[in-house]
């Protein structure tokens, strides 16, 4: 304890407020939001800032979220210098000020106590449209950002209390299903309100300066940990590297690299990745932070809370300006929450890998998704939506366990909600054919890898939209320890349509027309496993074969188990053993 | 003779109370060991130890009593234990994962655990089939119903021998038929076989909530129907007049046909009762806003009343399953006085959740536990009896209790053994605070305006604190404080739950003659129920609740209305009750928008007779009661001074006891911090003021 007027009681109690603040804002903005993509998948952080602007504390939101809040707002505060007042409330979406991308709208609310400014209650959440040629705001076309929708730097939409109305209409007006997006506007700010009021509640009973000295301490507290974490590490430069697939673009598959080196306690973590193209999965810097982080974090596995003390020891070069995870205005980058963040994120997560083998758990499937978009007959209303439950992958195995099954993707490590079918039935005019586990999906290894999904989709009455994006289609998730996957076909996510009688296997991102009576299944990888897929017990590859979860020829190829049929499970033990000894 | 008693049973983890109320309102507390293995054996060691302590034979009571009461944890524990029966699924082709899916969501908090298991299948995959039928969201058939799917599913299962069997369609509350034909075929193949119709169980919107639902129903109904039945065949030997009733998570009592039809209605029965003991004690009052709290050895419960209504929940996870069916909102933490204090990676003093539980306990118990615990702090502060906990027959050694402080606590952090004890109560005082602003704040609630009611045997050391740190100045504590929740069993009504899927925005005539006649409905059904149940309609009451949200919001906010004729012009009426309570939960309403109606239920209520309220004689002045002098600590300087015990069973009517103080009960110790001010009212209840607001409350609360 560095500060001698503080006690840890106190420092503790101080602690439970934030949390408890902070899980208020993140209730309001599950309960009252518009977009699926926001209230049913949990598509929003929250945050909360001391006057510097430090973040204080983060919510155990999505991951794309984790550290890109750090430099919007810091880009944000820095924008209006002294011209913060009382009663202001900014509105912010544009990478160019760290934002990750455009469809996350960032809403900061500075809060003031006797005058003067001592917190911003942050949140950031996914509309489901900010304007732009295609619906949803993911243009694979798009060559430039300006192609994909509206990108507002920091704007003030209370001024001293005063509500813009000019300047929302403006933004509202560039945005399909105005309603959904006003309602959405409406829930971010309400979670801004409730957050400050539990901030002046607890200046209220400690007084200003005590809480402020506590949370200097939480933070000099959590930088501790970090730096205790990074310690045990031997000193060293490892590198990792990761492909990024070419989802159709054209520009062929691209390697970036992660090369972590630990220095005593510090730890500097440097990008390399290629030139930036004229397509949208180009990461502007803040949103790399956010892979960045995430990779830290599947080594350094920390229980919340969170804040930015953890980042103190970690310093970061995502590489020259101008290449793909550190874009320049002004590249398009719509698709860059998933892709390419989550290959930068396997990229430092391998790099970890060396570092600290027995830590690290394999990488979770990559997002490939998509988007919906229409007319709905019942109301005569359009309607857009990202879907959630199209991009639920399996998460990676760990030292200890199998992954997760439909836990993914990566870049939302389990924080995502996929929404009842029944409720994204009735919201929107698509019939719902399948939502299940996929066989052999999950990557092979002592632990297997989680399980990804399928979503399967008809429209009811009417033509549909259909956009994709993303990709782990053909590059398996990843494993850890030496795992690795013998049948990769069911591990790696793909579009099938079927019409006219016929499937269409589709790998590219593409925009399609879906009528009634077509069927549009997204299937999404699995995640990766952990350990030699030989060494996985005969008895858990059985139970593994009995629940579907792996075919006959999956239990063969990938685990070496020789099981003689489906129905009595039994396990040639002979040539099990002789199959496994010579692998 | 026979309406002499009326029995509670309440079955809890480790102990079951029994509550003997007699017409002439003497009311006992009774305490055996619960019996996991052989639940009715808890029940026949009770009855056998009032007889014991009362000379009134199980016969005698039971055929005198006008009725029994059972809350039992026999659900709940095979839940947490996962040892209900061998359950199959039969679902819609091609979601037969939505239990395993879980939305594709990890629970909070254990973002990046890498050991963090997955919930575990009550139905695993293998047992889930899918049979090729489909119903749209209007409730249209897209694909008749596959008979040789269902046929192929009840073979599969007798091959592997499944005893119950949960059957879930997309849209089944659309249009039950398919499910019902389905339960037909299931009935014929695998004759005596348990079924549970996700459609007839919970009749509300949202696939996986009901499909997981009727699985974890489908899971308990075997070994709750044995229980209940075992039950029902014991009291009927014994000779009892009326039928036993059970307790429900709903806070109302059923008859054992519907829960052992209805299991996942008896899961979270035991702190469920806490509302409506609750509303009793207020009731002398006239207070109807109150938040219960009740801490245990291990877990702390809360419940809050508002209006003299529950909150309930719907839709929630519990033990890691979705369960649908509306259940009094019971926030649980892991703080009981068993609660370790550690330090964590950070350097932060933490309060639980892990406990010591009974065995080893906690330091002071000398029975070999060396952790430090919430008893132990409060020993230490001087609180609790160091001669003992339960009138002396658990004797508590303070040397221990400040060992395993400082060398855990204090040492590591640098501070007294004195400073400590005050950090680890301020701690899980906070941390119930925290979990107190879950049923209240994000209820939309301002605790402030509510009164706290202490339940539970460990709660009352720390109930002043509490009331402290949430601003309240009004405090309820009951002699039955430790078994007031099986007192709460016995003083509820048949409660029963009628739903309905609507999904119409509120709008125009057809849609509010819609509601009126589905409400109608219902409620007719709720009464047809109660009258075989020998209600008449004088003593039935009906409550009804709309999930409504603004057109485009995935998630609704329930309102209570009371039940009026709904026409075109009552649709505001509604909306404007919505718009009110959105506003109260989350800051804003926006009138001008849309609203639609998702899900609509009414809960249907039999009034039972409540039994005569205790009676306490006038004392002569809390003087009498005095036992002496214990050192105490009441602030952070962890500084001691000396301060007055008395003893709880010599005080009378009227008497009262300033802070600050220590009332010692038999199974609870009451600790008044410096300002609050207690009297014992006529009805053996507590009433805690806090000093500054006495004069003004004098008036309110002391009946005439």
């Amino acid at each position: 304890m560095k500060r001698q007027n503080i006690d840890p009681i106190t420092l503790s109690v101080v602690r439970g407020v934030l949390e408890t603040a902070q899980r208020e804002m993140t209730l309001t903005l599950e309960q009252t939001a518009r977009s699926s993509v926001f209230n049913l998948a949990h598509d929003y952080s929250t945050a909360l800032f001391n006057h510097t602007p430090e973040m204080i504390l983060q919510g155990q939101d999505i991951p794309i979220h984790l550290g890109s809040l750090i430099p919007a707002m810091k880009a944000v505060a820095k924008f209006f210098g002294g011209d913060i007042h009382e009663g202001d409330l900014i509105l912010h979406n544009d990478p160019a000020y760290g934002g990750s991308h455009i469809i996350d709208t960032c809403m900061y609310y500075p809060v003031f106590y006797q005058g003067e400014l001592v917190f911003w209650t942050v949140c950031k959440g996914h509309l489901t449209d900010v304007g732009g040629p295609v619906p949803a705001g993911y243009n694979p076309n798009a060559t430039e950002i300006y192609a994909e929708g509206l990108r507002i730097p920091p704007v003030k939409l209370w001024d001293r209390g005063f509500p813009r109305r000019d300047v929302m209409n403006l933004l509202l007006t560039n945005m399909r299903a105005r309603r959904d997006q006003e309602g959405d506007f409406n829930a971010l700010i309400g979670a801004c309100q409730v957050g400050a009021r539990a901030l002046i509640g607890l200046m209220d009973k400690y007084g200003k300066l005590l809480v402020q000295d506590c949370i200097a301490e939480l933070l000099d507290m959590a930088e501790a940990h970090m730096r205790k974490l990074i310690a045990a590490v031997p000193d060293g430069t490892y590198t990792g590297t990761a492909i990024l697939e070419d989802a159709g673009h054209g520009f062929g598959d691209m390697e970036i690299s992660a090369t972590v080196t630990i220095r005593g306690d510090n730890c500097h973590i440097a990008i390399a990745s290629p030139p930036q193209v004229p397509y949208f999965i180009n990461s502007y810097e803040g949103n790399s932070h956010s892979g960045v982080y995430l990779g830290l974090m599947m080594f350094a596995q920390l229980p919340p809370p969170y804040n930015e003390g953890l980042y103190r020891c970690v310093s970061t070069d995502m590489g020259p300006p101008g290449t793909l995870c550190n874009a320049r205005s002004p590249a398009p980058h719509m698709n860059s929450t998933t892709t390419p963040m989550e290959t930068l994120t396997d990229a430092v997560r391998q790099a970890f890998e060396q570092a600290a083998p027995a830590k690290v758990s394999a990488s979770w499937g990559h997002a490939n998704g998509c988007n919906i978009a229409g007319w709905d007959k019942r109301h005569d209303e359009e309607y857009v939506t990202m879907v959630l439950a199209s991009i639920i992958s399996g998460a990676g195995a760990t030292a200890s366990q199998d992954g997760w099954h439909a836990c993914g993707p990566e870049c939302c490590f389990g924080a995502l909600n996929s929404g009842d079918i029944e409720i994204l039935e009735h919201s929107y005019p698509i019939i719902i054919h399948r939502y299940a586990l996929m066989e052999d999906s999950g990557g092979a290894g002592k632990y297997r890898g989680g399980s990804g999904t399928v979503w399967e989709v008809e429209p009811l009455d009417g033509p549909m939209t259909l956009v994709t994006f993303g990709e782990g289609r053909r590059i398996p998730a990843m494993g850890a320890a030496g795992a690795s996957s013998t049948l990769v076909a069911p591990k790696v996510g793909r579009l099938e349509i079927a019409r006219g009688g016929k499937t269409q296997v589709i790998t590219k991102n593409v925009v399609e027309k879906i009528l009634p009576g077509e069927r549009a299944a997204n299937r999404n990888p699995g995640g990766g496993g952990y350990g030699n897929p030989f060494e996985r017990p005969v008895a858990m590859v059985v139970e593994d074969v009995r629940n579907g979860l792996v075919s006959l020829d999956g239990a063969r190829l990938d685990y070496g188990v020789i099981i003689t049929d489906r129905t009595s499970l039994r396990v040639d033990e002979a040539a099990t053993a002789k199959l496994r000894a010579t692998a | 003779m026979h309406h002499q008693y009326r029995l509670g049973i309440d079955a809890g983890g480790t102990f079951t109370d029994f509550i003997l109320a007699d017409r002439d309102g003497g009311v006992r507390i009774f305490k055996t060991l619960s019996t996991t293995q052989n639940p009715t054996q808890a029940i026949r060691n009770g009855l056998a130890l009032i007889e014991e302590e009362t000379g009134i034979s199980p016969t005698t009571l039971v055929s005198n009593a006008d009725l029994c009461i059972n809350g039992t944890t026999v659900a709940l524990n095979a839940l947490i234990t996962h040892t209900g029966a061998k359950t199959g699924l039969i679902a819609t082709s091609g979601h037969e994962d939505s239990i395993e899916i879980r939305l594709g969501h990890k629970e909070d908090g254990y973002r990046y655990d890498p050991d963090y298991p997955p919930a575990t299948m009550l139905v695993p995959r293998y047992l889930r089939c899918g049979v090729r039928e489909r119903v749209l969201s209007s409730g249209s058939v897209h694909t008749p119903l596959n008979e040789d799917d269902v046929r192929a599913a009840c073979r599969h299962f007798l091959a592997h021998d499944v005893k119950s069997v949960a059957i879930s369609f997309v849209w089944s509350v659309l249009h039950p038929a398919h499910e019902l034909r389905a339960a037909a075929i299931v009935r014929e193949i695998m004759p005596g076989v348990q079924i549970t119709i996700g459609s007839q169980l919970y009749p509300q919107v949202r696939e996986y909530t009901r499909t997981s639902t009727a699985v974890v129903n489908a899971y308990l109904a075997p070994i709750l129907g044995r229980y209940v039945a075992a039950v029902d065949a014991y009291f009927q030997d014994l000779g009892a007049r009326q039928p036993v009733r059970y307790f429900q998570s709903n806070g109302g009592l059923a008859l054992s046909a519907v829960v052992a039809e209805k299991p996942v209605y008896a899961i979270n029965s035991g702190p469920a009762s806490a509302p409506r003991a609750a509303l009793y004690l207020g009731e002398s009052y006239g207070l109807k806003d109150i938040i219960t709290v009740d801490m245990g050895g291990t877990s702390f419960d809360i419940t809050l009343t508002c209006g003299g209504e529950a909150n309930i929940a719907k839709d929630i996870d519990f033990l890691r399953y979705r369960i649908g069916v509306p259940m009094i909102q019971v926030e649980t933490l892991g703080a009981g006085g068993g609660s370790i204090g550690w330090i964590d990676a950070m350097g932060l003093l933490q309060m639980g959740p892990q406990s010591a539980g009974s065995v080893p306990g906690p330091a002071c118990y000398g029975k070999g536990g060396d952790k430090p615990t919430t008893t132990d702090a409060n020993l230490v502060l001087g609180y609790l009896n160091p001669g003992g906990l339960v009138g002396g027959r658990l004797p508590l050694d303070v040397e221990k209790a400040r060992a395993a402080i400082t060398t855990h606590l204090a040492a590591p952090l640098g501070i007294s053994v004195e400073k400590a004890a005050y950090g680890m109560f301020t701690i899980v005082n906070n941390n119930m605070v925290n979990a107190i602003r879950r049923v209240s704040v994000e209820r939309g609630y301002d605790p402030r305006d509510f009164v706290l009611n202490c339940a539970g045997g460990a709660t009352g050391a720390h109930i002043t604190a509490l009331a402290r740190e949430m601003g309240i100045n009004r405090i309820l504590v009951s002699k039955l404080a430790s078994g007031l929740c099986a007192f709460g069993q016995i003083i509820s009504d048949v409660r029963y739950n009628y739903m309905a899927p609507i999904a119409a925005r509120l709008e125009g005539a057809t849609t509010a003659k819609r509601l009126n006649d589905t409400f109608k409905q219902l409620e007719a059904q709720g009464h047809a129920d109660l009258a075989a149940d020998q209600f008449g309609p004088e003593r039935i009451s009906i409550r009804r609740s709309l999930d409504m949200r603004y057109v485009g919001q995935v998630h609704e906010c329930t309102v209570n209305v009371d039940p009026f004729d709904i026409d075109e012009a009552a649709l505001e009426r509604l909306k404007a009750a919505f718009h009110g309570r959105h506003k109260e939960l989350y800051t804003y309403a926006e009138p001008q928008s849309p609203v639609e109606v998702v899900n609509i239920e009414s809960a249907v209520s039999g009034a039972m007779d409540r039994p005569a309220r205790m009676t306490i004689a006038p004392g002569q002045g809390a003087h009498a009661a005095l036992l002496g002098t214990r050192q105490m600590i009441f602030d952070a300087s962890g500084v001691a001074q000396d301060t007055l015990v008395y003893e709880g069973a010599r005080l009378g009517a009227g008497d009262v006891v300033m802070g600050p103080a220590v009332i010692q009960e038999v199974t609870t110790t009451i600790v008044l911090e410096p300002g609050w001010v207690a009297e014992l009212d006529r009805h053996g209840v507590y009433v805690l003021i806090l000093g500054q607001h006495v004069a003004q409350h004098n008036k309110a609360l002391i009946p005439a």
